[in-house]
Order: C-alpha cells, then structure tokens, then sequence
C-alpha cells in the first residue's frame, strides 16, 4: 500500500515535470503566419562606395491573386513590395532590414537571387556563403545575372500573368529552358559547387530589362495589354574565378547549353533548296556525351551529340515520304548543328573560361595527370588551346501530322 | 501525502463501509430468502408487501375441481407476459371441466397441475421467495396453491419488444441487414441461426443486485481458448454491483485497463460480426436489455475491420483498409500537422500555398492553435448537440452549424478557409472510421496533439504519435497483446490487417486468440478456371474439427 502511494506520488511529479516542461519552454522558435514576411526574391548590387545594396522583395499576401478577400477591404494592392538594405556583408543588410519591414524577414521561400552586373563582373566569390550557411536560405534557389541592369530593378518591376515577379522570372527560365534551350535554371549549389571545381566554371542565365525600369514600379504600366516595360531571358553569363567576363548569346547559348546536357528540346533551322531557313527540325530527345582522350601529350575533346525530333514547318516543297531526302535532310541538319557547337566552343576558347567542364572531363580520363600537368594553367593555357571534335548525328522520327506539305502537288516532278 | 488528506480518506471509507453494510441488510429485508407458507392468503399477503402491491402485478384466484375445491392463485406482472399463452394454456385449462377436475384434492393438486393441466414448456417449482420473486420478475406466472409450500413457475416469458430492424450503427451495403435487439432470447438466437453447432456453448448468470440483469457468455468449444473463457467468467463473477443497464457497464467493470483511450473490448449490434468473431475464437457477452454484445479479446487492427471487407472481393477489400488507416491517422493528426505547419515549418509548404494560407490568415486575430482550437471545440459541440437532438430540430441545427461553421466564421474574420478544411476533413474523417469507439479515441488524442504541436511543431507531434504507439503496445485484452498480430508480428495472421488477403488464404485463426484448434479451411481452396485434367478440389485436407 505504501509502495503504491509513493510510485503514485513519482508518477505525479514526473507528469507535473513534462507538463512544466511544456508550458515553461513556451512554444520556442514559434513564428505565426502573420509575423513573418515571406521574402520571394533577393537583389544584389554594388553601391558606389563599395557596400552592397540588398534588395528584398516581399510578398504582400493579401493582395496575391487567388486570396480570399478579407472583411474590412483590403483593397486591389500590389502582390510585392520591395525593401532596399545597404550594408558591408549580407547578414547585416538583412538584419538592417527590420528597420523598416514590420514583419521578420523569412528567407526558406526565397526562390530567386538576382546578381547585378556591376557585382557579377566584381566577384561571386564573397557572397554565397552568408546564403549557404543561413539555416532557412536554400541551395535549390534560382540564381540570374542583371544583363545591363541593376538587380534593384529587375525586382521592383511588375509582371504580367505571373503576380509574383520572383515567380514570373522562375517561370520564364524554366520554360525557355525547356523548350528553347538558350538559358539554364541555374540554383546556388550548382554555382557554388562549379566555385571551387577546377575543370568547371558557373554559367548563370541573364535577364534583361526592356524599357524604363521606374514605369515598370507602377500599376499602372500592367494595365495595358502590351505593358512597356518587360523582362525576358537573355543569354548566358560566363565567368572566370568568380568573375563575369562575357556574354552567350543565341545559338551559342544554345550550344553551351547542349554541350552542358542541360537542354531539352529546341529548334533547329536549316537552308534548304536555296532558301534561308526553310525547314523547322524541333529537336525532341538529346544526348550529349563527352570524352576526354591524350594525344600525343595533349588533350583533345570528342562530343558526340544525338538528336532526334520532328520536322516543324517547311516553306519549300519537299517529299518527306522520301527516304533519300530525309537522308539527305539529316545529313544537312548534322552539319548545320556541329557548325553551331563549333562557334560556340570557339567562343568561350577565346573567353578562357571553361564553362563546359572539359577540365572534369579530363579529371576523370586521367586524373593523375590532370593533377600534375593541367589542373593549374587550365583556363589559360590549354583550354584556349583545346582541339575540340564535334560530331551530331541527327534522326527524323516523324515528319508532324503529314508527309508532303500541301503545296507539294503543284510542283511534283518540279524538282 | 499530507496528514489532513490521510485523515479524511480514513473518515470517508468508514462512512462508506457503514452505507455498504446498511445497503445488504437492506436488500435481505427486500427479498425474504425463506420458504414459502402454508397458506395462500399468507404467501399472497407476503407478496402483496414485498412489492409495495405495486399495480402491475396481477392477482387471479381460481377454485380448482368440484369436490373438494383447492384454492388456486395465478400471479404474474403485466407486460411482461404473455397473455395469449396465459389465457390458453393455463386459465382456461384450468376453468375447463377436465377429467381431473374430478380427482383432485389439496395433496394431490400440486402434482395434478403441474402435470396434467399446463400446457406450458417450461415449467419448474420454486421453494423460496427468493427464487419466486426473481422467476415474477422475469416475466414467468406463479401458481400458488393452497396448503403447498411451494410454487410453479411457468415460463410465460412474452410483453412487448421491438421487432427485429436494420442496425443504426455498422450499417453495410452487402451483408445481412438484422441487427441486435434488446431481448437477449432473440440475439442468442440470431447468432445460433447463424452457427448451427452444438458447440456453440451458452452460458448464462445474473449479474446486478438489483437489477438481475440476465448476462450471457458464448462462445464455441473447441474454438475459444479456454483460459480466455475461464477469465471471462472469472471477471464477471467478480462483478458485485447494483444494476447493469447496459453492456457498457459491464465493459468498463472487466476491461484490462480503465487509464486509456483504447477501447480493449469489442462492441457490436450485428450478429454477422459476433458469429464471425466466435469463428476466430472470442466470446462474446450478451446483455438482457440492450442491442450492443461485447466482443472480447479485442485487437487494434479489428476496429478498422468493417463486416463488408469480408463480404467484397479481396483488392476491393484491401484498398478500402488502406483508406480507413490513412482516416484514422488523418483524424488524429490533420489539426495538429497544420498547426505545426503554420506556426514553426513554414519552410514545408510550397510557397504559392504557404502565401494562401497567409493571406487567408491576414485578418485572423488568433495564432493558429486558437484558431484550431476554436473550429474543433465548435464542431464538437454540434456534434454532441446533433446526437442528443429531437429529431424536428435537427434541420435548424444543421443550417446553424453550417453557417457557422462555414460561411460566418470566414467572413467574420474569425478563421481562415483553410482550417474550415482542415477541421472538415478531420470531421468527415473521424466520422468514416468503421468502429465508433476507435474514432472517439482518436479524438481525444487529437486535441492532445494539438496541444504538442502548438508547443514544439512536428517534433511535438512525433512524440505524441510515439508515446501513443508505445502506450499502444503496452496494452493488453484478456492477455492477448491489443497490436497483434502487428506487434508481436505473426505472419501467418498478419493477411487480416491493414490489408485483406483473397478468402482462400486465410488458412488460420488469429495464434493469440484460438490456440488450439487454428486451421480454418482445408487445402487448395484457392479457385481458377476448370482444368482439362481435372484438379480434385475436394481433397481430404484437413478439415475443420468443430
């Protein structure tokens, strides 16, 4: 009976101690909705004097299309305001910041870091690791350049369709990545990673701002069905040691992006019959290999692409039943596409920055001499110097949903 | 413990123990366990004030033969009898001029009528009040003769009861639509229409000082575990109370362990599910009076086993029990995940719905675990208030509710859609759950975790779920452990869980249950197409013992 009374009385105390335990600790690092402010997208720009200028662009969540309207109408506001920090480093801009945001800056939503020019032709090398160590800040955001802008007003700009500007410049990547293939979703761990790798350097998607960025703050300029203000894709940013030293733009983008193995379909134009860009080859499925070999003491680069896809759209009359014309069709395509690749590799050759990973694929041939031999002098010497092969083989799976265009049977025989 | 605390507990038991002694002296005095008179004016007088001659008990005196005349008395409670096999059997037997009208004689009366004049099956004689009271009571006629010191009992049992209907909890689709009523003749009998066995063993006792409830325990021999019905009959002889007026009463008196919010007894209203049950080896418990038999040992997985999984095809089956745990867990965890979500890992919401969610929450003036709280504690209530409500006010309790529920609270800023449903879902959930009694533990642990996610976010929610699981392990029914055959894992029964296996599969009875006698159907059971070589499904095997 006694023994009983006594386990009783340590039950009691043991419950009384959990139940302290949780009333005491009091609900720690507890943050409700309404006290966070979710930042969406972070700028960062390079003032005149050498600090950084930390643009946070902050979802007002209320005015986010698909919320309900609240009681006491909350009025049609805008979806995102934008706060401006400056600062020596990045950690004390974002603590500056809660001297004007009333809510605590949330970064584990943030989906975009946009680079000004000015600071990607300065340096990376500084500012990733204030985003990898942050506990909230995550290493799968989308990562783009400002070309020819500030970072500051590639965030302040309102968008069209997409409410959300962070989310409309996600979107836009990952669409032209998909189907057009000049850009890549670059995240921060990727770029970090390409950082400190010696046989690889980042390339990171560009934007550009069309028009002028002040209208583009305003309501008002989206109140038009052709707003003048606009932000697209463009180009590639390549860098050397951290540094921005030049532009990818077009079918070299493409290129890069294809020898990258990061494309996934695009849109190949071919001469045919004489007549510029004639026929529209939409390329479907893409392989890229590439190979490192040591010839004779020097390294020599093999890419073996294959494409495979659909014809789009022809202006000239072709017989597609054919079998020798699409032969003959794929032969052109195969050469029309290597000679692409070639300009572009020719191109970051003359950048001496290896932004294809050459440098990794050599590694890995030969790793011992890589680290002996290459490693050290790769940008400069032997990149540039690189004899690099090209060879596409390219397949016609199926000619769209017909054979012969209609104007074919006029001009039968008429070849 | 403090001193005063002691003293007082002291002083409380001797008051008690003083109210108990009082409390049997008074019930001797109410039943005279003595024998019957002589005479029949003083045994009718001695019945007349033992029942406070209370108005339904009925009085009929008869002058039985020509010469000389017996006085006979026929005494029975209105009601409670039946008057067709009264009047038939018995007066007019009695009033009609019979042979033996001839022959009788106050020594040879008793004999005669008990023999010659009943035409009644079940008859029987009674010496003491005590058993004459009890047989009154139970709806049998006393026949009192003068000059005897005993009585007949003849087993008029009859009065009015409600007629077999549909079960109005358990409700399936396929399957038998008879349900449990409140006379314990006609269950026992639903179930034995069921197992034509003569092993389907009965066995009945009186449980209730006062109420003499009728209480039975089946089960079948050579199936049941034998220590598991001695331990049912041991914890209901162990019973000493005042009245049973339901089976809840006696669950709550014999379960292992009252601290839980685990049912660890089985309650049903369908005779399908008893019998399937007996076939597993269990017993069941019928109480006189309600539709609800009790259904012991019980496991967790069971509550989750719906009457229709056994009726439908096996993947139609399996999916479905899939679906019901996935309920149960929604139920228990849905508020506090939310919660947990909301106020500590916003990081885990994508981000397009995390700024739903806050721009519904804008206007909202409380945390979210208020503002869950709020939802619950109102739901809750409309459901206690819907259960207890006459039915012509139902309709206006359900428009209230779902305007407050839904419309009003949005609107007056008081919650935000997405925990109207969240709340919805949990509702709808803890609603679809096959046994009630599982779903109403679900609850209770829901608003615990609430609370721990409130405090500590997932991490509070996971040691919730954890202390629940362990808890859960922990528990026993009638000795078998309540997770088998999850946990201990039996192979060979784990067909029957959270998923079904085809009817042909199950070759054993649950181990922990029926011991002994485990196989349940003879081999090559599984059937296919015809086959041109013939394959002898009716081999020997070994077939059921019972």
């Amino acid at each position: 009976m006694k023994k009983v009374t006594r386990m009783k009385r340590k039950g009691l105390l043991i419950l009384f101690l959990f139940f302290s335990m949780t009333t005491l600790s009091g609900c720690w690092s507890k943050k409700e909705l309404t006290d966070i402010a979710f930042v969406i997208g972070v700028g960062l720009d390079k003032t005149e004097d050498g600090k950084y200028l930390v643009s946070f662009q902050v979802v007002s969540p209320g005015n986010v299309a698909g919320a309900v309207q609240q009681g006491g109408g909350g009025g049609y506001g805008l979806p995102v305001t934008v706060f401006k920090v400056r600062g020596d480093n990045l950690v004390e801009a974002s603590r500056q910041g809660a001297r004007m945001v009333s809510r605590q800056l949330y970064f584990a939503h943030t989906n975009l870091l946009v680079i000004g020019e000015d600071l990607a032709r300065e340096g990376l090398h500084e500012i990733f690791d204030a985003l990898e160590r942050n506990s909230q800040f995550r290493t799968t955001t989308s990562v783009i350049v400002a070309h020819n802008a500030r970072a500051e007003n590639i965030l302040t700009l309102l968008t069209p369709l997409d409410k959300i500007p962070a989310n409309k410049v996600i979107k836009t990547l990952e669409t032209a990545e998909h189907v057009w293939g000049e850009n890549i979703d670059v995240k921060v761990g990727d770029i970090i990673q390409d950082l400190v790798s010696s046989g690889k350097e980042p390339v990171i998607s560009g934007f550009k701002l069309i028009g002028d960025a002040e209208n583009g703050k305003r309501k008002e300029h989206l109140e038009t069905t052709d707003p003048d203000v606009r932000l697209t894709a463009d180009g590639l940013a390549v860098f050397r040691d951290g540094k921005l030293i030049g532009w990818l733009i077009g079918k070299d983008a493409r290129a890069a992006t294809t020898i990258l193995k990061k494309i996934k379909s695009t849109v190949i134009n071919i001469d045919w019959k004489g007549k510029k860009e004639s026929i529209v080859y939409k390329v479907t499925r893409e392989h890229t290999k590439v190979k490192a070999i040591i010839k004779n003491g020097r390294p020599e680069i093999s890419i073996n692409i294959d494409i495979e896809g659909d014809i789009g759209e022809t202006k000239v009359p072709v017989d597609f039943s054919d079998p020798n014309e699409i032969m003959k069709l794929q032969k052109r395509l195969e050469k029309e596409f290597e000679n692409e690749i070639e300009h572009s590799v020719n191109k970051v050759q003359e950048l001496k920055s290896d932004i294809f990973g050459f440098g990794e694929a050599l590694h890995r041939t030969a790793p011992q001499l890589w680290k002996k031999k290459y490693q050290n002098h790769w940008n400069d010497t032997w990149f540039p110097e690189l004899e690099v092969n090209v060879q596409v083989s390219a397949f016609i799976r199926r000619t769209g949903l017909r054979y012969n265009p209609y104007f074919w049977d006029k001009d039968q025989g008429g070849d | 413990m403090p001193l005063w605390w002691k003293k007082h507990e002291k002083k409380m038991k001797e008051i008690q123990d003083k109210q108990n002694r009082n409390d049997q002296s008074g019930m001797a005095k109410c039943v005279p366990d003595e024998p019957l008179q002589d005479k029949l004016e003083d045994n009718l007088q001695t019945m007349k004030e033992t029942t406070g001659k209370s108005s339904d008990i009925v009085y009929r005196f008869i002058k039985a033969g020509q010469n000389p005349e017996v006085s006979v008395a026929i005494v029975y409670t209105e009601g409670l009898v039946d008057h067709q096999t009264i009047n038939e059997c018995l007066i007019e037997s009695l009033l009609n001029n019979h042979d033996w009208q001839t022959q009788i004689s106050p020594q040879k009366a008793f004999a005669l009528i008990e023999r010659k004049v009943v035409s009644v099956g079940d008859v029987k004689t009674v010496n003491h009040w005590g058993d004459l009271f009890l047989s009154l009571m139970s709806g049998e006629t006393i026949i009192l003769i003068d000059g005897m010191r005993k009585a007949i009992s003849l087993g008029t049992k009859g009065g009015d009861k409600r007629s077999i209907q549909e079960p109005s909890t358990q409700l399936s689709l396929r399957g038998p639509r008879d349900g449990f009523t409140e006379s314990i003749r006609t269950n026992t009998a639903m179930v034995r229409r069921r197992i034509k066995n003569p092993n389907l063993w009965l066995d009945t006792m009186k449980i209730g000082k006062v109420t003499q409830t009728d209480v039975a325990i089946m089960y079948i021999k050579g199936i049941a575990n034998e220590e598991i019905v001695q331990e049912v009959r041991k914890r209901l002889n162990r019973i000493n109370i005042d009245s049973i007026l339901e089976s809840g009463y006696i669950e709550q008196l014999m379960e292992d362990q009252t601290f839980t919010p685990f049912p660890t007894i089985y309650h049903t209203e369908r005779p399908d599910v008893v019998a399937a049950n007996l076939l597993e080896g269990r017993v069941a418990i019928f109480v006189d009076g309600t539709p609800f038999v009790l259904i012991a040992p019980a496991l967790f997985i069971q509550f989750f086993q719906a009457v229709e999984d056994y009726y439908a095809r096996f993947d139609i089956a399996t999916a479905l029990r899939f679906l019901r745990v996935l309920i149960f867990f929604i139920s228990l965890v849905a508020p506090a995940v939310y919660i947990s979500a909301t106020t500590f890992h916003q990081e885990m919401i994508p981000t397009l719905l995390v700024i739903a969610i806050a721009a519904q929450r804008e206007a909202v003036p409380f945390p979210a675990f208020v503002e869950a709280l709020i939802m619950e504690v109102t739901f809750e209530i409309l459901r206690e208030a819907g259960i207890r409500l006459p039915r012509a006010v139902g309709q206006a309790l359900s428009v209230v509710g779902a305007i407050v529920i839904g419309q009003a609270a949005i609107q007056a800023g008081i919650v935000s859609p997405a925990m109207v449903i969240i709340v919805s879902i949990t509702a709808i959930a803890s609603l679809a759950t096959p046994a009630l009694s599982i779903a109403i533990s679900a609850r209770l642990i829901r608003f615990l975790l609430m609370f721990l996610a409130a405090g500590f976010g997932f991490y509070g929610v996971i040691i919730g779920v954890m202390i629940m699981i362990i808890h859960l392990c922990s528990l026993r029914s009638f000795g078998v452990p309540y997770m088998a055959p999850l946990a201990p894992f039996i192979p060979s029964n784990s067909g029957d869980t959270i998923f079904r296996i085809p009817t042909w599969a199950f070759k054993e009875r649950p181990r922990l249950i029926s011991q002994k006698n485990i196989v349940r159907q003879g081999k090559h059971q599984r059937p296919g197409p015809p086959d041109k070589e013939g394959i002898d499904t009716n081999e020997k095997g070994d077939k059921n013992e019972t």
